[in-house]
């Protein structure tokens, strides 16, 4: 029966193919030794897929991963964490300062103030060896000019788009003073030589009254009396080729800067450029950078990937634009197809990119620094973390961060290497202090002190995290070891609380004047360690007598609906930072409006003033001491509960290590070396892969004390 | 056929339709384990309800222990680190405990009783809508509205919201309506039986239809029996047999449905539990805590079985056209 | 036949008017804006927030967005939020490369389906009978992420192979059989799980079709004809039991495509399930709302064919 018969041979011959596929397959053994071109390959892996490939336009991690191999920036940080050129050789920062000049007051020797008679002054001043105008290199007089410039202007209502009005302003006479080094406080020093002249300029005498009320506000920044002006020359590196050959040089630079202020490009990093006021070119290798205002944070942002400016410039945009049919005007290099096919200066250039399967990258034997030992460098899509682990264990990927409960299994495991790096970044419990139970400052001080963080480090991370007092990088020396963190006292707790009025009533539930100390902590789903904390907390408070409800919301719910609009009472969070000292944007009272980041409404005048210092102190001893100041007092105030900082446990193939090339000319290997960031890939241009270990496996452990 | 459904109707052998198929179910021996199993599973269920829930419950599933986290099945709590009163009620912790410390037995209590309620009401949800939406299109199908102009039948826009419902990929829909709403798990029910009715709605439609044509219900209208009363005491009655069998098998994809979407982090929220979400909150430990999946994943497929399998006897005695000659 | 099949494409297209329309609001009536515009990230102001909603267009009513949107989903230019490609190319990527997976898991759905659906209804009430029964529900009651996490730990481990994505990662230089069968391998996990459930369904179905139909009157009168039993059951009562699953034609799209999701995130698979359940999670609105929108379409053409079939083959139903 030719039916039947069909019908049962069908299922046998198509097992029976599928099973024979699998002996096509090579084995992990088949590949590790009898493949040597997967010796030459670094694998790593990733959980999402990269999105663009141009570091001016993109910030996720995987897209970061990439741009970082493919592309170089100016600076970038060395072992010790202090700045370290990369495409630039050395710099200089110093400042351009400008004090304006107001006719209608006078000289401390009674006469009126005129351009010249102001520049005499100080030049006499200066010769004769005024501490105040001890960094001044040169004065000159700045005529009068006029300005134009397009001020946004202040929306009527919330959710209008603002509009841009050109706006002309007239600008009077200044004294520009060029100094040897930054100093946020050298007008109010020059001040007493000058008689208090200073202090008593007033920019509204400059403001022309016909102007509409919504640009006030900001003419006045741009027509402000003082101005300090930064200046960073960077002295460029020569040689330098891009992965197509072409040489790179200053134009590369101020091409990339423009790129990113270019608002068709829609770039994530404008806030860190926008203080730039210019960048000027003196030079093929020179670079010239002036600040619209003090910023020292902006420093560390020309660690950007530099783009090729022959590859992108509006020439090149516009045949891209015409060859695929595209408007020319539109056309910017967000719609580039350089973005996934990017050209850079950097160590690997790109080579392929198959979307949510891998991405590859190959040597450039071109490096300035001399080629890696790697010739390839792929990094796998892998959106499940089992899978990832399972795939790291097979050794068809060269790289995995383990997590904490899988640390104490896999540490002492020979196959592979374990560094473990704090990470840059806190958890913590905010509190809404726009809410009345959470003003008492002892009430905040007391929820801090039911929480036993030592134990949430040793059983929810496993001990892979310290705790952290402060709102600095604890790898910094912003970061203050002096200051201590609060004590696990819930007996001290229950006396903070009944100090600020807090009695348990006939239900063992805390009141005060009849209402229960109630509230509902909140954190995003799909986090495990915070809904940890979250359960925790809600616990130690619940014995205490407060009565908390634990709340987890979907990740863009949680922003949207509570965070950004203040709609919250506690909250658990995790900061994630960069390197420098600028906590304005979480803690500053200007930054405590919906959709800002100080959501907890934060608002103390002397960190305020702390804060704006920091920002603006070049000096970094002076700075270091002020951010201590500034640790000390939100510890004191304690609008967060500062937890802990996680360490991270990267593991590799043991089978990873470095190699240079010793004295006899033979490979010479050597263990990793990390800087204080716990940046493995710091030294990735000398990694190389055995065959067979060669060195014991690595076992590091960093700790910042 | 049409003596064995007159049969039927006039009982000439003497025993209801009701009983003949229970006899046919208890001669299958695989279905009867299975509405056994079922049956055991609701005692869980009650038992958890009573011993797990509330505030201050005797197995309880939310204390976190951190210093006895991830403890094999069996084991002793730590006599120093856990004070008393938060040492498991039994001595042991019976199955274990999971990443925060919390007795996995007491949770498997309470998650029993939750992951049994989601099925039901979900399906419960479902069959009500596909039952009414199927018998309106059924029975009163030829009706027709003027709806701005448009004639359009009663059936015509059922069978298109059938259809609509129908095109979207049921599990992306659940999927993206579980992302958007807030979760919890109300929404996860209410879901879950909001993009499965269609399946009963068509078939009882269908069944209507058909049943419409034959014989014995022209042959109750021409005895005179008025309309609604004929649907009601005749036509619903031999619908309902598979809607029960689909139903039952329904709770079983329910709670299928409801372990995915915890895989997927869309889940039922903590801290409630259920054996969904023990399962994929297990699966990062599976290395480390096998029994953090094992357990859940066995009990899930122990109970999704058995009602497969009792759904599947129902299948099999309800149907008169599986008898054998 | 002409006036039905103009009436059924009628409402087809009514039908998929309003899919277009629910999708879409869906969508956009959830909290949470595409997560390319992060708010929680300290390097964005207000006003560069505004400045992408203007530039994806959302600042503008619903309707004009529905307008816009459909206008570029068809001419093609619609592109993803996340990283700026046209979103129709990455569907069609996206479909291609979960066709094998599909087709193969069709395939394995069919070939075993029937054989068992038919042994065990011949074999009613044996041993067999009962014990693939509880076989082949044991199989669909295991969670499938629990399922598929065991299989790969268990295939990895005693065989040392890979199994993850669409080939063996990193080989190069293999000849074209190899690296055909070496795809064809990395296949086999995947769709062996996606197809149990399939397998599971179709076969009880099967089998309960076949048991209906092997004690009715026309196959006892061929029987008593004196035909062999082969030929009673495989040309007389199978045809005729087959007939329902023309209706099953148009719902294996959405089955396939939303089972997928599961799968294809824990092999790594590059396909159109991991796609939409990526562009859900990160809010890709015009992703999200093409995949429902084909999906819609390719699931309306199916029971289009389905309906169609059925009024020709069961006179007794009629519209």
């Amino acid at each position: 029966m030719p039916v039947k018969r069909i019908l049962f041979l069908a299922p046998t011959l198509v097992s029976f193919f599928l099973i024979l596929s699998y002996f096509w397959v090579p084995t992990f053994e088949d590949q590790a030794r009898g493949d040597p071109v997967r010796l030459t390959r670094y694998i790593s892996s990733s959980i999402g897929d990269a999105s663009i490939l141009n570091p001016t336009l993109s910030a996720d991690s995987a897209s970061s991963e990439v741009n970082d191999l493919v592309f170089d920036g100016l600076i970038d940080r060395d072992i010790d964490l202090s700045f370290r050129g990369r495409l630039a050789e050395s710099w200089r920062i110093f400042e351009e300062a400008y004090l304006a000049v107001d006719e209608s007051h006078r000289l401390p020797d009674g006469a009126s103030v005129t351009a010249e008679r102001l520049l005499a002054h100080l030049e006499v001043a200066r010769r004769t060896g005024a501490p105040s105008l001890r960094l001044v290199e040169r004065i000159e007089i700045e005529p009068p000019k006029t300005v134009t410039e397009k001020i946004e202007e202040e929306p009527e209502a919330k959710g209008k788009p603002a509009r841009m009005t050109p706006v002309t302003l007239r600008r009077p006479a200044r004294i520009k003073f060029t100094l040897a080094e930054v100093d946020q406080d050298f007008f109010k020093k020059l001040d007493p030589l000058l008689g208090g002249y200073i202090r008593r300029l007033d920019v509204s005498r400059f403001l022309d009254p016909s102007l509409p009320p919504g640009v006030k506000a900001r003419a006045a920044e741009l027509l402000s009396p003082v101005e300090h002006n930064p200046v960073i020359i960077f002295q460029l590196r020569k040689g330098v080729r891009f992965h197509d050959g072409h040489e790179f040089d200053s134009r590369d630079v101020k091409f990339t800067y423009e790129t990113i202020m270019d608002p068709k490009n829609l770039s994530p990093r404008v806030p860190d450029f926008e203080p730039v006021k210019s960048v000027e070119l003196p030079g093929p290798y020179r670079v010239r950078i002036t600040y619209k205002h003090l910023f020292q944070p902006g420093f560390e942002s020309w660690g950007m990937g530099i783009l090729p400016e022959h590859l992108l410039n509006e020439g090149e945009l516009r045949r891209e634009a015409l060859a695929l049919g595209r408007d020319p005007e539109k056309f910017s290099v967000r719609d580039s197809n350089f973005n996934r096919m990017p050209i850079g200066t950097g160590l690997f250039r790109f080579g392929e990119w198959k979307t949510d399967q891998f991405i590859k990258l190959t040597r450039f034997e071109d490096y300035w620094e001399g080629p890696a030992n790697f010739r390839e460098y792929l990094i796998r899509i892998i959106p499940d973390l089992l899978t990832t682990e399972v795939t790291f264990y097979a050794g068809t990927s060269d790289g995995y961060a383990a997590q904490p409960h899988q640390v104490a299994r896999l540490q002492n495991d020979r196959r592979f290497h374990a560094v473990s790096f704090l990470a840059l970044g806190y958890t913590y419990i905010g509190y809404n202090m726009r809410r009345p139970i959470f003003q008492d400052a002892r009430v905040r001080r007391a929820l801090g002190m039911a929480i036993n963080t030592d134990e949430i480090i040793r059983y929810i991370l496993l001990g892979h995290g310290e705790k952290t007092t402060g709102p600095f990088p604890k790898q910094t020396d912003y970061y203050d070891p002096e200051v201590q963190p609060l004590p696990y006292d819930p007996g001290g707790a229950a006396k903070l609380l009944a100090e600020a009025g807090w009695k348990k009533n006939a239900d063992g539930v805390l009141e005060r004047n009849g209402k229960p100390l109630a509230f509902t902590i909140i954190t995003n789903s799909g986090n495990e360690e915070r809904n940890a904390i979250m359960v925790i907390a809600q616990n130690a408070w619940r014995r205490l007598g407060i009565q908390v409800q634990a709340l987890t919301l979907e990740w863009a719910v949680f922003i949207n609906q509570r965070i950004d609009k203040g709609d919250f009472d506690a909250v658990v969070l995790g900061w994630s930072m960069d390197l420098n000292a600028d906590i304005y944007q979480i803690f500053h009272s200007s930054q405590t409006g919906h959709f800002q980041l100080n959501f907890v409404g934060y608002q103390n005048p002397k960190a305020d003033d702390l804060i704006v210092r920091i920002r603006q102190e070049y000096n970094h001893d002076r700075q270091v001491a002020m951010a201590r100041e500034l640790h000390g007092l939100i510890a004191r105030d304690q609008p967060y509960t500062f937890l802990y900082v996680r360490k991270s446990l990267s593991l590799m193939d043991a089978k990873v290590v470095r190699m240079v090339p010793g004295p006899d000319g033979r490979p010479q290997y050597l263990p990793f070396r990390l800087n204080k960031l716990g940046r493995i890939g710091f030294d990735f241009r000398e990694w190389v892969k055995t065959p067979t270990p060669v060195l014991p496996p690595y076992r590091s452990e960093l700790s910042q004390s | 056929m049409a003596i064995e459904q007159v049969e039927v109707l006039s009982g000439i052998h003497g025993d209801s339709p009701s009983r003949i198929a229970w006899r046919i179910f208890l001669r299958n021996r695989v279905a009867v384990a299975g509405m056994v199993a079922v049956l055991v599973f609701f005692a869980v269920a009650l038992t958890g309800l009573m011993l797990a829930k509330g505030e201050h419950p005797i197995f309880d599933p939310r204390e976190i222990r951190l210093p006895d986290k991830l403890k094999p099945p069996l084991s002793v709590p730590n006599p120093e680190a856990v004070p008393l009163e938060l040492r498991p009620r039994l001595g042991i912790y019976l199955l274990g405990t999971d990443e925060l410390g919390r007795d996995v037995f007491a949770r498997m209590l309470e998650g029993s009783f939750v992951s049994l309620a989601v099925g039901f009401v979900a399906v419960g949800i479902a069959v009500a809508i596909g039952l009414v939406l199927g018998g309106i299109a059924g029975y009163y199908g030829r009706v027709s509205i003027g709806v701005w102009r448009l004639r359009l039948t009663v059936d015509t826009l059922i069978t298109g919201l059938i259809d609509v419902m129908l095109s979207f990929p049921s599990f992306f829909l659940i999927l993206t309506v579980v992302a958007i709403l807030r979760p919890s798990i109300w929404n996860i029910m209410i879901v879950i039986g909001l993009t499965s009715w269609e399946g009963t709605a068509r078939f009882v439609r269908a069944e209507i239809l058909s049943l419409r044509e034959q014989e014995f219900v022209q042959a109750a209208a021409a005895l005179g029996a008025a309309g609604p009363r004929v649907v009601v005491h005749h036509l619903i009655p031999n619908s309902v047999a598979p809607v029960l069998v689909s139903a039952t098998l329904g709770v079983a994809g329910a709670i299928l449905t409801e372990s995915g979407l915890s895989f997927l982090g869309f889940g039922v929220p903590p801290p409630d539990a259920t054996w969904g979400n023990i399962l994929s909150d297990g699966k990062r430990y599976l290395f480390d805590a096998p029994w953090l999946t094992f357990i859940p994943g066995t009990a899930i497929f122990l109970l999704v079985l058995a009602f497969n399998l009792f759904g599947e006897g129902l299948r099999e005695a309800l149907n008169p056209k599986l008898r054998q000659g | 036949m002409f006036p039905f099949l103009l009436k059924a494409l009628w409402r087809k297209f009514w039908t998929l008017l309003f899919v277009s329309i629910v999708s879409f609001a869906v969508i956009h009536l959830a909290p949470g804006s595409p997560s390319q515009i992060d708010p929680l990230n300290p390097r964005f102001t207000p006003q560069q927030l505004e400045r992408y909603r203007k530039a994806f267009g959302l600042d503008q009513p619903l309707y004009v967005q529905y307008g816009r949107f459909y206008k570029q989903f068809f001419s093609g230019e619609l592109r993803s939020f996340k990283d700026n490609q046209p979103v129709l190319r990455k569907i069609l990527e996206r479909t291609v490369n979960s066709l094998p997976l599909f087709v193969v898991e069709t395939i394995l759905i069919w070939c075993f389906a029937f054989p068992l659906g038919i042994a065990t209804a011949v074999k009613r009430n044996s041993l067999f009978d009962r014990s693939m029964t509880v076989l082949v529900f044991a199989l669909i009651s295991i969670p499938g992420f629990y399922l598929a996490y065991l299989a790969i730990i268990f295939v990895v481990q005693s065989f040392h192979v890979d199994v993850i994505g669409l080939r063996t990662f990193g080989r190069e230089g293999v000849g074209a059989f190899s690296a055909m069968m070496d795809r064809t391998w990395h296949l086999v996990l995947p769709s062996v799980l996606g197809a149990t459930a399939g397998i599971a369904v179709l076969s009880r179905y099967v089998r309960s079709q076949m048991l209906e139909v092997i004690n009715a009157d026309y196959v006892r009168s061929a029987r008593s004809k004196g035909l062999s039993e082969d030929r009673v059951l495989y040309l007389h009562a199978l045809r005729n039991g087959l007939l329902p699953f023309v209706t099953m034609l148009g719902l294996l799209i959405p089955a396939l495509i939303g089972g997928s999701v599961i799968f294809e995130t824990i092999f790594a698979w590059p396909g159109i399930g991991r796609l939409g359940y990526e562009a859900i999670l990160s809010r890709d609105y015009p992703v999200i709302i093409s995949i429902n929108f084909l999906a819609a379409v390719l699931t309306l053409v199916g029971t289009l064919v389905s309906d169609l079939l059925y009024v020709l083959v069961d006179p007794r139903i009629r519209l």
